[in-house]
């Protein structure tokens, strides 16, 4: 079975929160994240 | 995609897809918006911009557009840094999510740190030379200002999504179930781009808020790793502060009480936020409703000095609970005097609500 790929837009809370869940039950999956500011999760 | 700095264009295939865009501050239709030193607040980024901006000088002057959360605290940080700030707000009061009588005491507390402020005056439009703002024109006054802070709210950032043609509910926000799966199969959203839905008034509901959107993206991350989680909704539940008075809330205002066409009772009381005789004891207001007969809560508003904001979550857990005002008199909260008088004031106004069911 080819990796699933899951894309995420926006890297601040919602986004960032999202891909590490996801990367800690799945660490098979290839997730990429775009942000368009030069800062990610930036209240965390 | 496209990238920013290169400027160039590229595709990418998802399996699944997250969209966790956020929301922008919402700019106002007014002649002259667009000049410069005119800024929004909503990222790190566009903080430091303000920042940036303050420490090149020549800034003496500020007016803070809009009294709620971003308004407050920015007016705030300006007067920290020696400006003389005046906000503007539309309506008579600011914080437009407290009832009248509890946002008149935050009205009052900007007053008692130097804020001036024009209630109840529309902004026409913003006075500009060579492309910069220099003041702001209202329906009765035009202000001096060498900057203008932003502070009308925020709009979900859905046009991607809404072109796309996946369904919006409140507000412009992207509609989800529970588990935050958007109404397309394999799309999801959370965060300030995505609807949510208020506990209380068993309505969607839009709130643009950290801690909302850092659950909503754990809910989404859980099922796209393969869990199952879902998402149940908010109740409106915020603090702030402007120098030393605390503002928090929870739960339906009167106006969202009176839209459901529910009836309510409610009492406002003051107390301490410690034993009356114990150093550093400050004064605390805190109002609650509750629906009339059953006594179900239905909200809470606090104002008060260090160690006020945060027990609002006392309200806000009775809130999730479905508590009515007579199960909140017993609650076993922690009391000794350097932390509460004997009745904590949030059950204090409880029982005070409870006497009038």
């Amino acid at each position: 079975m080819p990796t699933e790929k899951l894309i995420v837009i926006g890297g601040d809370a919602a986004g960032m929160s999202a891909a590490s869940q996801a990367k800690r039950r799945r660490p098979d999956m290839e997730i990429v994240v775009f942000e368009r500011g030069p800062h990610t999760s930036f209240s965390a | 995609m496209r990238d920013l700095k290169g400027d160039n264009a590229s595709w990418e295939s998802y399996d699944q897809l997250l969209i966790a865009t956020g929301a922008s501050p919402i700019s106002p239709d007014v002649p002259g918006a667009d000049a410069t030193d005119i800024f929004g607040v909503s990222t790190l980024e566009s903080g430091l911009n303000i920042h940036r901006r303050l420490d090149k000088g020549g800034i003496k002057r500020a007016v803070v557009v809009g009294g709620g959360y971003i308004g407050l605290e920015m007016a705030e940080a300006l007067v920290m840094r020696g400006l003389e700030v005046a906000l503007i707000d539309r309506s008579a009061q600011v914080m437009g999510t407290l009832d009248e009588e509890m946002g008149a005491l935050v009205s009052q507390a900007l007053r008692d740190v130097g804020v001036t402020l024009y209630l109840a005056e529309e902004l026409v439009e913003f006075e500009t030379a060579s492309g910069k703002v220099t003041g702001v024109v209202t329906d009765k006054r035009t202000l001096p200002a060498d900057i203008v802070i932003l502070g009308l709210g925020a709009r979900p950032n859905t046009a991607l999504a809404g072109a796309a043609g996946i369904p919006l509910g409140e507000k412009g926000s992207i509609r989800v179930n529970e588990r935050m799966e958007t109404g397309i199969a394999g799309i999801w959203a959370a965060g300030d781009c995505a609807e949510s839905f208020h506990l209380v008034s068993r309505k969607p509901f839009y709130v643009a808020l950290g801690t909302v959107a850092n659950r909503q993206g754990r809910v989404a991350g859980i099922n796209l790793g393969g869990g199952y989680a879902t998402f149940p909704g908010v109740m409106g539940t915020a603090v702030t502060k402007i120098c030393h008075v605390e503002v928090a809330r929870t739960g339906l205002q009167e106006k969202e009480i009176e839209a459901l066409g529910l009836e309510h009772v409610s009492a406002v009381i003051k107390s301490r936020t410690k034993a009356g005789y114990f150093p550093g004891a400050g004064e605390i207001t805190v109002k609650v409703l509750a629906e009339k007969g059953s006594g179900r809560l239905l909200g809470g508003q606090i104002v008060g000095k260090e160690g006020s904001a945060k027990r609002i979550d006392t309200l806000a857990t009775a809130l999730h609970a479905g508590f009515t005002v007579e199960e909140m008199i017993n609650l076993d909260l922690g009391y000794a005097p350097p932390f509460s008088p004997v009745w904590d004031p949030v059950v204090i106004a409880a029982r005070e609500v409870a006497k009038k069911l």
